[in-house]
C-alpha cells in the first residue's frame, strides 16, 4: 500500500508537467489562431505557411481532445453521490431554475461530482446552441465573419486569474463588457461566436476549411485550458485543465444568446 | 577544404570584398534573394527583391596581384522582373527574384534563367566592344542617305568600342504556375529545366515559351485536404531523366521521367524516422526542407530543414548518411521563432566544387561551414567589422549556456533579423559569396 502523502507528491509532479504542457499548449494555439487570422486577411497568404500553421493546429486540437478524453476517462469513476438532473439544461431558459451556486460550501468530492456532471451537460447544450447560432450567423453574415476573433473572446468568459499574460488584458476587458448589459449585445455576440469556415468565400488558395473550429470542438478544449480561481485554492479539486464556469456568467451568456436569437 | 585553427594543411578564410550599401537603413529592393556562380565561376550573379540581376565578373588574375584571386566587379545590371498585377484574381505578383540559374556556356554569350513567384525569363548577356563604321545607308549619325544621292559603295569596318554588356531577354516562360515558383533547375541535357511551384513541377524546353509538361501535381481534388506542399526541386546532374523534390513535411522524392509522364509516384522516397523523444508542436515545421541541392558527383544529395543539414546517399532512402546540426541552440526557442514567423526562414545549403565540405547560412550574419571528411565545422560571421582586405575571419561561437567566455556570443543576444539565407561556393576554387541582407560578401582563402 502507498501512503497517501506519496500519493499526492505524485499527483503533484504530474500537475507541474502538465501544467508546462499545457501552457505551451495555451501558447501554440494563441500564436496559430494569431497568424492564422492574419492570414485570412492577406490576399494572398503563403500556401506553405499556411499549411504549417494549419497542420500546427490540427495538432494542438489533437491534443486537446486527447486531454478532454483522458478526464472523461479520469472523471466518471470518481461519481460518488447521486448528481443533480441536468437534462433540464437543454431548454436554455430554464437553466437558473435547475442549478445551484458551485460555491465552495460542497464537500470536495460533491463539487468535483457535480462539476464534472455539469461541465459535460453544460458543454453538450452551449454546443449545441452555439452550433445553431452559427449556423445563423453564417447564413447572414458575409465576409466579415472572418474579422472577429472568437477563440480569444471565448476564453474571455472564464474567470480569472487569467493564464498568461497575453490574454489577460483582452480577458478582463471582455468580460467587463460581457457584464455590463447596456453594450451592445451585437459585439458581445460576436465575441462569442465562433468563425467556421470563412474560407467558404475564398475559393481557390484558402485550404484552411479543413481546420474548422467547430463549436463542439472549441467546448471540448475549453474545459482542458481554462483555469477556474477556486482551482487555485483547493489543488486537488481540479484536475489539469478542468473548465468551471461561475453558474452566473453561464446564465448571462445563455440570456445574451437567447434575447438575440430567440428561435434557436 | 576547410578554415581551422590554423597549422598543417588548413586554411584560413580571408575577407575579399563586399559589395552594396553601407547604410543603416535597408531598402526592400535591395534585399538579396538569390546567389549563383556560373559554371566556370568566372560569373556571380545576384537577384534581388527590386526583380534586379546584378552580374559580377572576375577580372583576371594580374601577375602584380599575387596574394589575392582576381576581384568581382560589376558586369552587367539589369531589372529582370517588373512587379504585375493579376487582374482576375486581384493580386499583385512580387518582382522578387526566387531564383537565378545559369545555363552551360556555348558560346561567347552568356544565359541564365531568372524566375520570381509566376516567370521564368532567359537572358542572353552578351558583350559588344566594336562597332560598325561607314555604312552605305546610313551617315554618321545614324539618319537615313537617300539611296539615290549614294554614288559609291563601300564595306563597313569594325572600330573598337568600349566595352558594353548588353542583356537581353530571349525567352519568357509565363503563365505556368498558379502558385508560388520556389525552384528552377537547368536539367543535364542542356536543353530542358524544370520549375517548381508549391503543388506542381513543370518540364520546360528552352526553345519553347508556349507550353510546358506538367510531371508533379500534388494538389489534391480537395484543397481542405492539403497537408504538404513542395518546397524545392532539381534535377540530377548527370542524369537527365532524375529529379527529386522535397516536401514541407521532410521528405525528400526521386523521381524518374522514364516511368511515366506524370511522375507523381517516386522512384525512391527518403525520410527520416522521426526521433520520438524529441517530438513537439514544432517537430513539423522545423522539418520542413528549405533546400535540396545534389552534389557533384551526383551521388549523394543535401538538404537543410530548419535546425541541421543532411546528407543523403541516394542509394539509402531510410536515413541520411550525414546530419550536421547548424544551429541546435536554437531547439529550446522554437515557440518564440515562432511568434516571430523566423521559424519560416528558408534556408540554403552549396557545397563546395570537390564535395568535400558543405555551407549554409544562420542567424546574426553567422554562416557555417562543414568538413566532410575531417567532420570539423566552423561559425564565421559576414560583417562589416571585418571587411579589411585580406583579414583573416575569426571563428565565432554561440554560448548556450552559463558562463559566457570572451568573444562568444550568448543565445539571447543574436540578432534574427541579420539572416544568411543565401550563399554560394565557387565551383572550383575556395571563393565563397554569402548575402547578408543587402549586401554581398566574397570570402576567399588564404593563399600562402
Amino acid at each position: 500500500m502507498v501512503a497517501r502523502g506519496q500519493k499526492r507528491k505524485l499527483h503533484r509532479e504530474d500537475e507541474g508537467r502538465g501544467s508546462a504542457r499545457e501552457s505551451q499548449l495555451q501558447s501554440v494555439l494563441d500564436i496559430s489562431m494569431d497568424k492564422f487570422l492574419r492570414d485570412q486577411a492577406l490576399v494572398e497568404p503563403c500556401l506553405l505557411r499556411s499549411v504549417l500553421i494549419n497542420n500546427t493546429l490540427r495538432q494542438v486540437q489533437s491534443e486537446v481532445r486527447a486531454q478532454v478524453e483522458s478526464l472523461s476517462a479520469v472523471k466518471i469513476p470518481m461519481k460518488l453521490k447521486p448528481e443533480p438532473d441536468f437534462t433540464q439544461l437543454s431548454p436554455p431558459a430554464e437553466h437558473n431554475a435547475s442549478l445551484s451556486s458551485p460555491n465552495a460550501e460542497n464537500t470536495e468530492d460533491d463539487f468535483m461530482v457535480w462539476t464534472s456532471e455539469e461541465d459535460f451537460s453544460l458543454s453538450s447544450a452551449i454546443s449545441a446552441i452555439l452550433k445553431d447560432l452559427d449556423a445563423v450567423i453564417d447564413a447572414g453574415q458575409g465576409p466579415c465573419a472572418s474579422q472577429r476573433a472568437p477563440l480569444r473572446s471565448v476564453e474571455n468568459l472564464t474567470p480569472c486569474p487569467p493564464r498568461t499574460e497575453r490574454t489577460s488584458a483582452v480577458a478582463s476587458s471582455a468580460k467587463t463588457e460581457l457584464m455590463c448589459p447596456g453594450r451592445p449585445q451585437d459585439a458581445a455576440l460576436d465575441k462569442l461566436l465562433l468563425d467556421i469556415d470563412p474560407s467558404v468565400f475564398e475559393p481557390e488558395l484558402n485550404l484552411l476549411q479543413g481546420f474548422s473550429v467547430t463549436a463542439d470542438d472549441l467546448v471540448k478544449y475549453l474545459p482542458s485550458l481554462s483555469k477556474s480561481p477556486s482551482a487555485s485554492s483547493s489543488s486537488s479539486l481540479v484536475s489539469n485543465g478542468q473548465a468551471m464556469w461561475e453558474i452566473q456568467e453561464i446564465e448571462h451568456v445563455m440570456d445574451i444568446l437567447m434575447r438575440t436569437y430567440p428561435q434557436s | 577544404m576547410m578554415a581551422g585553427a590554423g597549422g598543417g594543411n588548413d586554411f584560413q578564410w580571408c575577407f575579399s570584398q563586399v559589395k552594396g550599401a553601407v547604410d543603416e537603413d535597408v531598402a526592400e529592393a535591395d534585399i538579396i534573394s538569390t546567389v549563383e556562380f556560373n559554371y566556370s565561376g568566372e560569373l556571380l550573379a545576384t537577384g534581388d527583391k527590386g526583380g534586379r540581376v546584378v552580374i559580377f565578373q572576375r577580372e583576371q588574375e594580374s601577375k602584380n596581384r599575387l596574394l589575392s584571386r582576381g576581384e568581382y566587379n560589376v558586369y552587367s545590371t539589369f531589372q529582370s522582373h517588373e512587379p504585375e498585377f493579376d487582374y482576375l484574381k486581384s493580386l499583385e505578383i512580387e518582382e522578387k527574384i526566387n531564383k537565378i540559374r545559369w545555363l552551360p556556356q556555348q558560346n561567347a554569350a552568356h544565359f541564365l534563367l531568372s524566375a520570381n513567384d509566376k516567370t521564368i525569363k532567359l537572358w542572353k548577356i552578351s558583350e559588344r566592344d566594336k562597332r560598325a563604321d561607314g555604312y552605305n545607308l546610313k551617315d554618321e549619325d545614324g539618319r537615313l542617305r537617300d539611296p539615290f544621292r549614294i554614288t559609291t559603295l563601300r564595306v563597313p569596318v569594325l572600330m573598337p568600342m568600349d566595352l558594353m554588356v548588353e542583356a537581353s531577354p530571349r525567352r519568357i516562360f509565363a503563365n505556368a504556375h498558379t502558385y508560388h515558383i520556389n525552384s528552377i533547375s537547368v536539367n543535364s541535357d542542356y536543353e530542358t529545366y524544370l520549375s517548381a511551384d508549391d503543388l506542381r513541377i513543370n518540364l520546360w524546353h528552352l526553345e519553347i515559351t508556349d507550353r510546358s509538361f506538367n510531371i508533379v501535381d500534388i494538389k489534391p481534388a480537395n484543397m481542405e485536404e492539403l497537408t504538404e506542399v513542395i518546397t524545392a526541386a532539381e534535377c540530377h546532374p548527370h542524369q537527365c531523366n532524375v529529379f527529386v523534390y522535397s516536401s514541407s513535411k521532410g521528405t525528400i522524392r526521386l523521381c524518374d521521367m522514364r516511368a511515366a509522364a506524370l511522375c507523381d509516384r517516386h522512384s525512391k522516397f527518403f525520410e527520416e524516422p522521426e526521433d520520438p523523444s524529441s517530438r513537439s508542436f514544432f517537430s513539423e515545421i522545423i522539418s520542413s526542407i528549405s533546400d535540396v541541392k545534389f552534389s557533384h558527383s551526383g551521388r549523394y544529395m543535401m538538404t537543410r530543414d530548419y535546425l541541421s543539414v543532411k546528407v543523403w546517399d541516394l542509394n539509402m532512402e531510410n536515413r541520411p548518411v550525414e546530419t550536421y546540426q547548424v544551429h541546435e541552440y536554437l531547439r529550446s526557442k522554437l515557440c518564440s521563432l515562432y511568434e516571430n514567423d523566423c521559424i519560416f526562414d528558408k534556408f540554403e545549403c552549396c557545397w563546395n566544387g570537390s564535395d568535400s565540405a558543405i555551407m549554409t547560412g544562420s542567424y546574426n550574419n553567422f554562416f557555417r561551414m562543414f568538413d566532410r571528411n575531417t567532420r570539423r565545422d566552423i561559425t564565421l560571421e559576414a560583417s562589416r567589422e571585418n571587411s579589411k582586405p585580406r583579414a583573416i575571419l575569426k571563428p565565432r561561437k554561440v554560448c548556450t549556456g552559463g558562463k559566457r567566455k570572451k568573444d562568444e556570443i550568448s543565445v539571447d543576444s543574436l540578432d534574427f533579423n541579420k539572416k544568411i539565407l543565401h550563399t554560394a561556393w565557387h565551383p572550383k576554387e575556395n571563393v565563397i559569396a554569402v548575402a547578408a541582407t543587402n549586401n554581398l560578401y566574397i570570402f576567399q582563402d588564404k593563399m600562402n
